[in-house]
């Protein structure tokens, strides 16, 4: 249940930001999409739109909204499933909303509100998909914005960080089906975050070499994970010697995308960007290191011994 | 000296993507990013087209991007269970090389998404 930041710039008059921080992380969000631009159908703008903001504490992006919501650290699912019941008019206990942080008056404002906009949309970023509950955060949310549609239209878009992240999730989806936290060891994709991710993958050493591209897991990860690239061969592609390049057995420098590498990038509501660099670099693009690294694997022989085929998912028992 | 501009370039430096900024650039740096917010600047004016770094690093001295592309090459394919990471800060069409290169691999395949 999402649309593009175009129909939010153009009808949204209820905005909602839960767990994020777009004036010091996206600055241009609020200005180019969300509660500054006037349209034909909100010709007054800031005026007609009501912006609300979830967080657990006072950041620079609350001053922007008209209402502050400040929940408990780890209380966001508990802060959804109560909206969840008070809008369907089911009782919910004084306890319940005072585990929130937040008063029944505050909450019976914001239904009421959430109820009576044309047009809604909760923008949730990483302090609710990455904290206390993760990914059963966002799914809950995006419940309550597709249950929302029974009074009002109603939406709900991850605010993504890093440039292409978006972009990662449409090609491997695109190509494989699943959008992260994918192994091909049997031959066909399959997927289960939390064994193939990247973290747990790391932590407990299973994988015995890594290439990273366009991140910097060095300065990110834990530093259980790190331990475990320093121990095995790690392959770095990045415009600039990171740390992980460091601790790294080989680090190739590539051109930086948009500014002197081409290619696609994705908005974070999967509209895509083409890129227009202004600068020529003395370096390689990732696309042409990439495709020179398969053409060179290509040479050797297949993982799997000769004469083997990958194993079909209609062969399985 | 008179700087070349780029209208409507593509800034890629946080989800928003905008995709209005004009650059004013000497064909070494980048000296204006107009309509850009200060990350968007940051991340425009801090990248050049100087030559700051080796081409290649094997073992942390310096090599050809040739050597380096074999040995990443040797490397993976020696690998039971090589790991594909990262894709955020890079184009769509090497994230599609990757998908097709832990597919090759027999690999894993993971992006900053499950960070």
């Amino acid at each position: 249940m999402t649309c593009t930041l175009g129909e939010v710039k153009q009808r949204a008059d209820f905005i909602v930001y839960w767990g994020g921080n777009p004036a010091e992380c996206h600055p241009r969000h609020f200005t180019k999409y969300t509660i500054m631009q006037k349209s034909k159908f909100l010709p007054r703008g800031r005026k007609d739109r009501t912006m609300v903001m979830v967080d657990i504490r006072e950041t620079k992006s609350a001053k922007a909204a008209n209402i502050f919501l400040q929940v408990k650290p780890g209380k966001d699912f508990e802060l959804i499933t109560i909206l969840r019941a008070l809008i369907k008019d089911q009782q919910v206990g004084d306890e319940q909303i005072a585990e929130t942080g937040l008063t029944r008056e505050a909450l019976d404002d914001l239904v009421q509100r959430m109820k009576s906009c044309k047009f809604g949309c909760f923008f949730f970023g990483m302090g609710l998909s990455m904290t206390r509950g993760k990914h059963m955060n966002s799914a809950a949310l995006l419940t309550l914005a597709a249950e929302m549609n029974a009074f009002t239209k109603f939406v709900a878009m991850p605010m993504r960080g890093h440039g292409n992240v978006t972009g990662a999730d449409v090609i491997m989806r695109w190509q494989t089906g699943y959008p992260f936290g994918i192994t091909f060891n049997r031959g066909y994709p399959r997927y289960n975050p939390g064994e193939f991710s990247t973290v747990d993958v790391l932590v407990r050493g299973d994988c015995d070499a890594a290439f990273i591209i366009g991140a910097d897991p060095g300065a990110t990860m834990p530093q259980p994970a790190i331990n475990h690239l320093k121990r095995i061969p790690t392959i770095c592609l990045d415009p600039h010697v990171t740390h992980t390049s460091k601790l790294a057995r080989v680090h190739i420098t590539t051109a930086a995308q948009g500014i002197s590498a081409p290619g696609t990038a994705y908005r974070m509501d999967e509209i895509p960007m083409p890129l227009k660099p202004a600068l020529k670099s003395p370096y390689p693009t990732d696309e042409e290191v990439v495709r020179r690294i398969n053409e060179a694997i290509a040479q050797k022989p297949f993982w799997l011994p000769e004469g083997s085929q990958p194993q079909m998912i209609s062969t399985q028992v | 000296m008179t700087l070349q501009i780029i209208d409507n370039a593509t800034c890629t430096f946080c989800g928003c993507v905008c995709d209005d900024i004009q650059l004013h650039h000497d064909e070494v740096r980048i000296h204006e990013a107009k309509k850009a917010c200060v990350l968007g600047t940051a991340y425009f004016l801090n990248h050049t087209a100087e030559k700051k770094y080796p081409d290649a690093l094997i073992d942390g001295k310096e090599a050809t991007v040739e050597e380096a592309v074999q040995t990443a090459a040797t490397l993976l394919h020696e690998a039971d269970m090589p790991l594909v990471y990262g894709l955020s800060n890079t184009t769509c069409e090497a994230q599609k090389l990757c998908v097709a290169m832990a597919d090759q691999l027999g690999g894993l395949l993971d992006s900053h998404t499950s960070l």
